[in-house]
């Protein structure tokens, strides 16, 4: 047992009629409990065939891949519902927002869903939204959505914190700021967070960071002192 | 232009391929709604041409004229050379009564025709001769029946009909007749049974009863509709411009006949007359001639009697006066036997007499000589007293001349001695006297001693003379007596003979006598009979006056003889199929409204949503240069192959199958039609089509058209997220905070996609709608009969009287049924046949009075149908049933009229409508029976109710017994017409299937649609909330709850809509004879909403299949 997340020769192959496409061709990593995490690699690398896999959204071909112990690999479709409410927390690139619902509704949904949930105001104040609790998603900028988002994630209280391209339709500063949020929380919560990322600028503020190449890993830095957001410049 | 096409077809057909559902959902409710709306509307042409094949085929007359006193050959040619008239031909018919095994039934007698209206044989075969019928194939008659008719009025059936009894060869059906009504009459109960069908020769009439016209150009022309009805309308004005001159001219030949026969009658009465005065007169002479006979006669006799009662009188005068001659005759005889005892006696006694006389005479004469010695003795002593009385008077005298003075004391010595001396001579004096009487006495008695010497001398002188004289007597009285009784003897002899003649007279007369009576008594016979003779000679005069006074009347009273001119619509069941055709033709209408809406809807919503999928698709094609005419063009041409290919489907489909179905279902009321036509209406079609082109194109220009008009820049980019937005209920805080927020999200969706929303509403509540329609068609018409025979007219039966049923049967029946223990109560009623009028309205209806108006309400309830407000029957008015008031178009407080040609229409009030649901009636009080008809009902039935735990097999025996009774026709029972209602209306069943059936296609394209369209719309969220960790199933319910919300509201509005849709189709399915209910019963709106949530169900339930195959992928991706 190496680490808290930890992919072994992990393969993701798909079927296209007679053409087998390798996404991923064997990726091996561990992720240590607490790390800020970032998975970075080129358009089509394989970064978010890993994030599928690893949020359960999907499941390997081949290999194991083991969340807190247990291998997710092999579990039933039911197996990795309940492991995707339970364990963990998804923040999307479009932030995903039910429109119809507001800020702390939306963060109630996915609490209504959990064991053992953290009070939604709580959270939506802890990301800086204490005020806009009622508003709905189209009244907030994108960061702000981005924010409830989080909030929704985090509520849940996951054991992994996966963040896709979060940063993706923001503006440099927003991005900046959710950057700080989900370092913050991973530092302040311990809360271990995976982020994948096209940009590599933003390697430095990791513990761990993980490039992936051609369906393969092709280097793993750990960085014993990350920086903070503030000084990385992209 | 083709190498530029040629990509942009290729991805018009990929689009399809690749949308399968949605292609296929827009084709299939074109279908649908083309189907229907081409298919129903469909059904009423094909109605009518079913019905006019078998109209032409069976070459049904086109007009029908008749007259009043009917129609002769002339006016039958004379019909054929009116313009547009291509053959006319004359035709008998008459109703007549049968009595038939339990009933009396009306049955319709018509000529065979030979060229129109031809019948067709079922079995058997035509009639052929005089006394052969074809029978009507309703009519229950079997071949070989031999059916005997009565006339049912005063006229015998032989002036109609040649024979009254038919034999059955044949069993068929005609034209006339389409259905299973058979009309009215106007004998028996008044509705026909059945038609018969003889030969012309077996009418026995003089004149045609109608005549029947067949139209030029008629035939081509298709019946029901406004060209056949405009050219009939042609010729039958052409027809009736001729029938005044016919009325005319056959009252003119009527005249002229009647006339004639009156003018034969006229010369047979004068001559009758005359004769009868002739005879009359000769009879009162023969009289008159033997009256004086007979009184001569007796006369004759009588004074016959008179002289021998004089004679008779003289003989008795004769007899009492020899009989007293005879008495006197004895009684002298005796008195002069008795005269000589006397003399004898007599002379006995005057000797005897004599005799004595002669010896006691000396002593007489002695004593009378001593007497005379005595008294002068006597006479010398009284001389000597009186002398001494004169002595003593002189002393006395003396004294006195000396008397002393009272006081000389001798004085009273002196008055002592001349008082003695005055005594004394006073006592001398009174002896003296008596002595002188003494004397006078004695002296008296000799005188008469000698007197009675002298008297017995003469008497014995006397008595010796009427000795004498009678003995002279007697002797005279002896002489006369002894010529006496040889007088009597020949006087009797007289007497006698004097009777014996008498008495021979006296036979003679009574001879006499005896023959007068005998003539007198058979003079009174001639004279009664010349009287009766004369006063019947009189009466059949003034009778034979009288007829030819009233005939007088009559002729000059002969009105024109009335024409009446009709279309077709004369025939029963006629319009009926023609308003059936309209009826679907409305349905048609609307219906099919329904499911194009939803087409126009589902188009909508599927062609928006497949702009909106491919927004960046357009903008990309925008960018290169395409025009908005090319780009629209996918989207238009593939709404349009989706139309057009569900209307082909639908046309094809619809236009046979479902006016097979409904001409089908109508087949079982009109199952003579030979053959179920339907062709293509290709008006229809295009129709149809044409609208589902319009609505489906509409819809796809109003997608297309606010993405074409954007810039290809903001269609690059993904549109902006639809806004969220609080609803209504939020403001409701108490609600909306004890909601669960996955309800908040449920209630805010639905609010956000008001489209869908809607939409899903109007697919649901369509569906609910039609199935309560479907189901409430059948409790509006099967429950009729609950209805009408629980609720409204309670009682279980009714016996039918004979019309001429006595007071003592009815009394009979009555007593009967008030000992039928399973009978609880009865009612004599009167039900008649009647037809009311308003303005140009007509309706018959059952005219129905109740004997005991306190107890009506054991028998009818009257209430009104919304209100239920009760209603009694009064005096003031009638009650009408709902239908019929509806159909005359009356309302409360109107008046309507009763129609009767001969008196006169009679006015009636309507003071109630009344619930009512089979057949038409109206209801009067007895009283205001009378007041309307001015004449007492005549109670032809008893209504009657059985005890609650009667079985209808006790009913029935009951009813049996009753019928056994003379006065009794017939028994019905409400039970069998129930029952005969629910078979009739089975056929409902197939249209009631089609709407369920159709409701459910409905309901699922709607409900596929939109949930496809939905889940599409928010594949994203959906993803989204996977990856948060939903299961499938709360995926599913998240959805769902809006689908289950929308279900219940949808149901919620497909109530009213149903509501509103079923009675606008009971309204215009209803029978004219019938009202429908207006009701659904509350299972039918449980059936509904059952079969409505079944639908929405298996909806999600495919659904759910398409919610789990979503990858969560989606989320991930960017916003399109």
């Amino acid at each position: 047992m190496e680490g808290f997340v930890s992919l072994k020769d992990v393969k993701k192959i798909y079927k296209m009629g007679e053409v087998e496409i390798m996404a991923a061709a064997g990726i091996d990593f561990d992720i240590k409990k607490g790390e800020f995490a970032v998975v970075v690699g080129p358009s089509g690398a394989g970064k978010t065939t890993v994030l599928n896999i690893l949020g359960g959204m999907d499941t390997a071909t081949k290999g194991q891949v083991y969340v807190d112990g247990r291998n997710i690999a092999r579990y039933s479709q039911k197996q990795l519902t309940a492991y995707r409410r339970d364990d963990i927390g998804f923040v999307f690139q479009f932030y995903n927002l039910i429109p119809n619902l507001t800020a702390l509704e939306n963060v109630e949904l996915a609490l209504q869903i959990c064991k053992d949930p953290m009070d939604a105001r709580t959270v939506m104040e802890e990301v800086g939204l204490g005020e806009r609790l009622d508003n709905f998603p189209a009244q907030l900028s994108g960061g702000e959505q981005q924010r409830v988002s989080i909030a929704r994630a985090l509520a849940k209280n996951p054991k992994l914190l996966l963040c896709d391209e979060p940063t993706g339709a923001l503006d440099y500063n927003t991005g900046k700021a959710i950057l700080k949020l989900l370092q913050d929380t991973c530092r302040n919560k311990g809360m271990t967070v995976i982020l994948i990322t096209h940009n590599s600028a933003i390697a430095p503020m990791a513990d761990r960071v993980i490039k992936i190449k051609n369906g393969r890993v092709s280097g793993i830095t750990e960085n014993p002192h990350p920086v903070s957001v503030e000084t990385i410049e992209w | 232009m083709k190498r530029k096409a040629k990509p942009t077809r290729k991805d018009f057909y990929m689009e399809i391929k690749k949308s399968p559902g949605r292609f296929l959902s827009i084709l299939f409710i074109v279908a649908l709604g083309v189907a229907f709306f081409s298919g129903i509307r469909a059904s009423e042409p094909d109605m009518r041409l079913s019905g006019d094949s078998y109209f032409d085929a069976s070459r049904l007359m086109d007009i029908k004229a008749l007259s009043t006193y009917g129609v002769t050959e002339k006016d039958v040619r004379a019909m054929e050379q009116v313009d547009g008239v291509a053959l006319a031909e004359g035709a008998y018919s008459a109703d007549f009564l049968y009595n038939a095994a339990d009933e009396q039934q009306v049955l319709h007698v018509m000529s065979l025709q030979e060229h129109m209206n031809q019948v067709k044989v079922s079995e058997g075969r035509l009639p052929e001769k005089s006394g052969e019928c074809m029978a009507d194939d309703e009519g229950g008659f079997k071949l070989g029946d031999k059916i005997t008719l009565h006339s049912g009025t005063e006229d015998p059936v032989s002036d109609t009909l040649k024979t009254d009894t038919l034999e059955v060869v044949g069993l068929g059906n005609s034209p006339c007749y389409l259905s299973y009504g058979r009309g009215s009459a106007t004998v028996g109960d008044g509705s026909i049974s059945a038609f018969l069908v003889v030969p012309e020769d077996t009418f026995a009439l003089d004149v045609y009863t109608e005549v029947y016209l067949q139209v030029e150009g008629a035939e081509g022309l298709l019946a029901f509709t406004d060209a056949y009805d405009e050219r009939i309308e042609e010729v039958l004005e052409n027809v009736e411009d001729i029938t005044e001159e016919r009325a005319g001219a056959r009252r003119q030949e009527i005249i002229d006949e009647a006339n004639e026969e009156l003018e034969e009658a006229r010369e047979e009465l004068a001559k009758g007359k005359a004769d009868a005065d002739a005879e009359l007169a000769d009879a009162a002479g023969k009289i008159a001639d033997a009256e004086k006979e007979l009184a001569d006669a007796k006369a004759q006799i009588a004074d016959g009697r008179v002289q021998i009662e004089n004679a008779k009188a003289t003989l008795y005068s004769k007899q009492t006066e020899l009989d007293d001659a005879r008495t006197q005759y004895y009684a002298g005889l005796e008195k002069l036997s008795d005269g000589k005892t006397q003399y004898e006696s007599g002379k006995t006694r005057y000797e005897e007499g004599k005799a004595a006389f002669e010896a006691e005479r000396p002593e007489a004469e002695a004593k009378i000589e001593e007497g005379k010695q005595g008294l002068g003795v006597f006479r010398e002593e009284l001389d000597k007293g009186w002398a001494g009385v004169s002595g003593l008077n002189r002393q006395i005298e003396g004294m006195e001349a000396a008397p002393l003075p009272p006081d000389d004391p001798g004085y009273s010595e002196w008055i002592g001695t001349l008082e003695g001396l005055k005594a004394q001579a006073q006592e001398l004096t009174n002896n003296l006297s008596a002595q002188e009487s003494q004397y006078a006495a004695s002296a008296a008695e000799l005188d008469a001693s000698v007197l009675k010497l002298q008297e017995a001398e003469a008497q014995l002188t006397q008595t010796k003379e009427s000795l004498d004289a009678a003995k002279a007597e007697l002797d005279t009285a002896e002489a006369e007596l002894s010529g006496v009784p040889a007088e009597l003897d020949s006087g009797q002899a007289q007497i006698n003979s004097g009777w014996a003649e008498l008495t021979a007279q006296e036979a003679e007369l009574d001879s006499g006598e005896a023959e007068i009576a005998a003539n007198e008594a058979k003079l009174v016979d001639a004279k009664e009979e010349y009287e009766e003779g004369k006063k019947e000679a009189e009466e059949e005069i003034a009778d034979a006056e009288k007829e030819i006074a009233d005939a007088e009347e009559e002729i000059s009273d002969i009105e024109l003889p009335k024409w009446y001119v009709y279309d077709r619509s004369t025939l029963i069941e006629y319009s009926g199929f023609g308003e059936n055709a309209e009826r679907l033709g409305a349905i048609g209408r609307v219906f099919p409204v329904l499911f194009f809406l939803v087409a126009a809807l589902i188009s909508l919503t599927s062609m928006t949503r497949m702009v909106e999928e491919q927004r960046t698709s357009i903008g990309t094609m925008k960018a290169l240069g395409y025009s908005k005419a090319a780009i629209a063009s996918k989207y238009i041409g593939y709404a349009l192959l989706a139309t057009v290919g569900g209307s082909i489907i639908g046309v094809l489909l619809g236009e046979k199958i479902l006016p097979y179905i409904i001409v089908y279902a109508y087949g079982i009321l009109y199952r003579h039609l030979p053959a179920i036509l339907v062709p293509y209406e290709w008006g229809y079609a295009a129709m149809a089509s044409g609208a589902a082109v319009f609505c489906t194109m509409f819809a796809t220009i109003m997608a297309c058209y606010k993405e074409l008009a954007a810039q290809p820049a903001v269609l690059m980019r993904p549109p902006a997220p639809k806004n969220g937005r609080r609803v209504f209920l939020e403001r409701i805080g108490i609600v909306w905070r004890h909601l669960n927020f996955t309800w908040k999200s449920t209630v805010r969706n639905l609010m956000r996609y008001k489209k869908r929303f809607f939409m899903t509403i109007f697919g649901i509540g369509g569906c609910m709608a039609l199935m309560l329609v479907g189901f409430g068609l059948k409790d509006s018409c099967y429950e009729i009969a609950e209805l009408q025979y629980a609720e409204i007219q309670f009682y279980d039966g009714s016996v039918y009287l004979e019309s001429d049923v006595t007071e003592k049967q009815r009394k009979e029946i009555a007593a009967l049924m008030e000992k039928e223990e399973n009978i609880e109560r009865f009612m004599d009623a009167d039900m008649q046949s009647i037809t009311l009028v308003n303005g140009k309205k007509e309706r018959s209806a059952y005219g129905c009075v109740f004997e005991d108006v306190e107890n009506i309400p054991e028998f009818v309830d009257f209430h009104d149908r919304k209100s239920k407000e009760q209603y009694l029957l009064s005096d003031e008015g009638v009650i009408v049933s709902e239908k019929t008031a509806k159909l005359l178009g009356v309302k409360e407080g109107d008046t309507a009229e009763i129609k009767d040609e001969e008196n006169g229409n009679k006015e009636v009030r309507i003071e109630h409508i009344c619930e009512n649901y089979m057949g038409h009636y109206i209801y009067f009080t007895p009283a205001y029976y009378e007041k309307v008809y001015e004449e007492k009902p005549e109670y032809n039935s008893v209504f009657f109710s059985v005890k609650e735990d009667c079985t209808s097999k006790e009913m029935e025996e009951a009813g049996k017994h009753i019928l056994k009774l003379d006065g009794a026709l017939s028994v019905s029972y409400t039970h069998d017409i129930e029952k005969q209602l629910d078979d009739m209306l089975r056929s409902l069943n197939l249209v009631i299937i089609v709407l369920i059936i159709s409701a459910g296609m409905l309901a699922f394209v709607v409900l596929y649609n939109l949930n496809t369209v939905n889940i599409a719309e928010r594949k994203r969220e959906l993803a989204t909330l996977k990856v948060l960790g939903f299961y499938n199933g709360e995926v599913a319910q998240y959805v769902y709850r809006e689908n289950i919300l929308l279900t219940f509201l949808g149901a919620v509005v497909g109530v009213v809509l149903g509501k509103f849709l079923h009675l606008f189709i009971i309204e215009t399915v209803e029978v004219d004879s019938a009202m429908f209910g207006r009701n659904i019963n509350p299972p039918s709106f449980i059936y509904s909403l059952a079969l409505t949530v079944a639908f929405s169900m298996l909806i999600n339930g495919v659904m759910y299949f398409k919610l789990k195959k979503i990858d969560m992928v989606e989320s991930l991706k960017s916003i399109e």
